[in-house]
């Protein structure tokens, strides 16, 4: 160890430009279940009660569900708390396999295989099914795990243009001579709540001959008819060759993801991917809970009609209120900023008003683009969206931002100074 | 889409080049929770079958362990189940703060920050610390998380042989006008159980104004006199820059990991690394566990002190017979068959004297190493071991290999 001034020094200037830049991210410490409303404190030992939660990914109200919590105290006592191993050595209980195969059943898929995070399945599929004779064809608003994921992998890739398919279709073009060629989508875009075009990404794809992988980890649950995600719809289930998706946001918020497709390639999955032979298991207590949401989504489309009301509800609420929003098609809103130091404080501005909603900045989203994102949920009442609404007008008003144009908003604050 | 007949047929022939080769991973379904006895369906659709497990990196016996699973249950009422979000978004809970302090103290760091998995914290501790003006060097064995987290940073890489402190210290001399300097090991390396000499790379870090980063996945909570870690045992406690751990093994083994180290080392992880920044926060029923694991664990070294017991008996039962088995004195104690094939047929052989304990084979470990990596926990009584000892002495009659040499047996079943 050699931790001395020098080095130290270094690092303690990094973390100054930071904050120099407004950049420098903090957190709020949660004292209850993630719910509608949440008891948070901050800053540190100033506890609020009460405060209206508009910026989790519990979409479908399950993260403290009862009949979840039943289940999961249920598989504690059946099945055990940890396993204390990675799968194929002994960490595969029968319940990681009913797992798989009701993933399997509800996204229309051949197989699947369980990783510990959607996070760690992104990071390990690319390197497993392809080499440097194939090409990945990635949307350039892909999430950090799909980037993470492809740069680990030896395939070409090519960035095609956020959701532009004719951008998609001239790489496709120029890049027909690989081994093979994958093209590589969230679903919904996570920071704008944009839908991808699936089905014309599926046309494209059979037209050029390469397979296709969606990310649905914002999508799975409640986007589409029955919740299956963004193939249902788009009415190209079966058509899809790869979804991964997750646990840890509509289907419990615990933990643990998935990659659901053809059957060969979860196959060379379990024989090949990184993550999969060097990381736990997913730990019984957690698929206790993940089984249940599952058993509660396929009997009844309640929870998503409901979160879609929510949707229709806080959307026209905002654009009424005169703020800017992106075209989001799900339960993700985002008010626009632009300015990271503005998104920052009137994230606390919010906080003081009883509503619990996070400034987004770089590097979550690009410079210039800083945003409060809000996320509905099926736990929300309209109760608890009236009062939010109240608070976003409130703070609005209070920076004058109400019926602002981008533009305007700029010229109010600056993204060339702060970012 | 378009899965063609063509590109069916490309991973087709991938998975049977895998079969053939002899190194195709077959999953056995446990029926029950994770301890000593365990209840397996193997071959699939085939009747449970009570079997000892001896392959578990249960190392303390807390995977199902009453007190923890009353702690789950009790944090599922008053913390809840999941928290669907980021750390920083609205995934902080004060148990998870508490959880932090609790690994901080007892690592003797400055700090920690939780990942979702110690895969997770070594795949972005890297990136979030150093640049493409620093190096990195790392132990050639270190786990594969490290090396892609390693691959996933700008800085440049070099290795020195496995624990081989003549060479680090030529490497440390070839990168000396580098920025930043850090040397990268396991504390207890898990395919082989030996341990990191951590009192000489510290000496050598200081020497040569150098970070010291190590991997405690396989030793918290056990190695060292009071469980602290490999910097226990080797008196370095407070001299390491940056710790990486789990709690998916002796901890409770649900999930998680995290990083704990320099304070603002600490503080660069929660600004910077990606899969802190774009991955769940520890769901809050598991922290729950960890923190009653860390309790336990603070309070007494029991659980250790059987866990140390239990390897002597293990380890000297296996030397009496006649295995090869690698040098070293933690839990980890792999016994040497070469041969990928001959290590899946002894493990299929074990389990039907009622012994759960897999072969390990490319490119778990490497070609011609294949082994049975057997591991000890508190969870085992003297009797497991004893029947387990009894199964190993007869399969490893059956297959003529006790008391022979690695060259003896690699004549006998080939590399």
């Amino acid at each position: 160890m050699s931790f001395e001034k020098d080095i130290k020094n270094y690092y303690i200037q990094q973390l100054s430009f930071i904050r120099e830049q407004n950049l420098f991210k903090q957190e709020k410490q949660i004292h209850s279940p993630q719910f509608a409303s949440i008891n948070a404190e901050y800053p540190k030992g100033v506890r609020t009660d009460g405060i209206i939660n508009i910026c989790s990914n519990n979409y479908l109200g399950m993260s403290d569900h009862p009949e979840v919590i039943k289940a999961a105290k249920e598989t504690l006592d059946s099945r055990g708390y940890g396993m204390s191993s990675v799968r194929f050595i002994c960490g595969t209980q029968d319940i990681h396999i009913d797992l798989e195969n009701k993933m399997s059943l509800f996204l229309g898929m051949d197989d699947t295989i369980l990783f510990s995070s959607a996070f760690d399945a992104n990071l390990g599929i690319f390197e497993a099914l392809l080499d440097e004779e194939c090409a990945i064809f990635t949307d350039s608003l892909n999430h950090a795990s799909i980037i993470d994921g492809t740069r680990l992998c030896k395939a070409k890739k090519f960035r095609y243009a956020n959701n532009d398919m004719d951008d998609l279709q001239l790489k496709l073009e120029e890049e027909k001579d690989h081994k093979i060629k994958l093209i590589v989508t969230d679903g919904v875009f996570s920071m704008d709540g944009i839908v991808a075009q699936v089905d014309k990404i599926c046309e494209l794809a059979k037209m050029y001959k390469a397979l296709v992988m969606v990310d649905d980890s914002h999508a799975t649950g409640f986007i589409g008819k029955n919740g299956r995600g963004t193939h249902e719809l788009h009415n190209v289930m079966g058509e899809v060759d790869i979804i991964s998706t997750t646990f840890g946001k509509a289907l419990g918020g615990a933990s643990g993801g998935c990659i659901s497709g053809r059957q060969e390639l979860i196959d060379i999955l379990r024989q090949k991917a990184r993550p999969y032979l060097f990381s736990n298991s997913i730990s019984p207590v957690v698929v206790g809970g993940v089984l249940k949401v599952m058993n509660m989504i396929m009997e009844s489309t309640e929870r998503r009609d409901k979160l879609e009301l929510n949707t229709q509800f806080w959307k026209n609420g905002l654009k009424e209120a005169g703020f800017i929003l992106t075209n989001t098609e799900s339960p993700i809103i985002p008010v626009m900023l632009f300015n990271a130091k503005l998104a920052q404080d009137f994230s606390l501005d919010l906080y003081a008003e009883g509503v619990y909603a996070i400034g987004f900045f770089y590097p979550v989203v690009p410079k210039g683009k800083a945003r409060i994102r809000t996320q509905m949920s099926a736990a929300h009442e309209t109760e608890h969206l009236e009062k939010a609404l109240d608070a976003f007008r409130k703070v609005g008003k209070k920076y004058d931002i109400l019926g602002r144009t981008r533009e305007e908003i700029i010229e109010m604050y600056p993204i060339s100074i702060s970012l | 889409m378009a899965y063609s007949d063509k590109v069916r047929g490309i991973y087709t022939g991938t998975l049977n080049e895998i079969r053939e080769k002899g190194i195709f991973k077959q999953e056995r379904f446990i029926h029950s929770s994770q301890a000593a006895d365990i209840e397996v369906e193997f071959p699939t659709g085939s009747e449970l079958k009570k079997v000892i497990n001896m392959c578990a990196n249960n190392y303390l016996g807390l995977s199902s362990h009453p007190d923890v699973i009353k702690a789950a249950h009790a944090g599922l009422d008053s913390r809840g189940y999941g928290m669907s979000s980021v750390r920083f978004i609205c995934g902080t809970q004060d148990i998870h703060k508490e959880l932090e302090a609790k690994v901080t103290k007892f690592l003797g760091t400055e700090d920690t920050i939780l990942f979702p998995s110690c895969m997770d914290a070594n795949a972005g501790v890297f990136e979030a610390i150093l640049t493409g003006e620093d190096v990195m060097i790392s132990d050639r064995l270190v786990h594969a998380s490290i090396i892609d987290g390693m691959r996933l940073c700008a800085a440049l890489h070099d290795t020195f042989k496995h624990s081989d402190m003549a060479h680090l210290e030529e490497k440390l001399q070839l990168h000396a006008d580098k920025r930043l300097k850090v040397v990268i090991t396991d504390g207890v390396f898990s395919m082989d159980g030996d341990t990191a000499k951590l009192d000489e790379m510290v000496a050598l870090c200081e020497k040569y104004d150098a970070m010291l980063f190590v991997d405690e996945s396989h030793s918290s909570g056990f190695i060292g006199k009071t469980g602290r870690g490999t910097h226990e045992k080797c008196g370095v406690v407070g001299k390491i820059d940056i710790i990486t751990t789990t709690f998916g093994k002796a901890l409770g083994g649900a999930s998680g990991g995290c990083v704990s180290g320099r304070k603002e080392l600490v503080e660069m992880c929660r600004q910077k690394a990606r899969p802190y920044l774009f991955s769940n926060t520890i769901a809050p029923v598991v922290v729950s566990g960890v923190n009653t694991v860390l309790d336990i664990l603070s309070k007494s070294t029991e659980r250790r002190d059987k866990l140390e017991r239990n390897t002597q008996f293990w380890r000297k039962g296996l030397t009496d017979a006649g295995f090869v088995l690698k040098d070293g004195d933690t839990p980890i104690v792999p016994v040497m068959l070469f041969n990928a094939k001959l290590s899946q047929d002894f493990s299929k052989a074990l389990y039907e004297e009622g012994v759960y304990a897999i072969g390990f084979f490319f490119p778990v470990v490497p070609q011609g190493q294949a082994r049975i990596r057997t591991q000890v926990s508190a969870g085992h009584e003297i009797h497991h071991l004893e029947k387990a000892l009894e199964a190993f002495k007869k399969v490893g009659k059956k297959f003529d290999i006790l008391g022979k040499t690695k060259q003896e047996i690699i004549a006998m079943y080939g590399q």
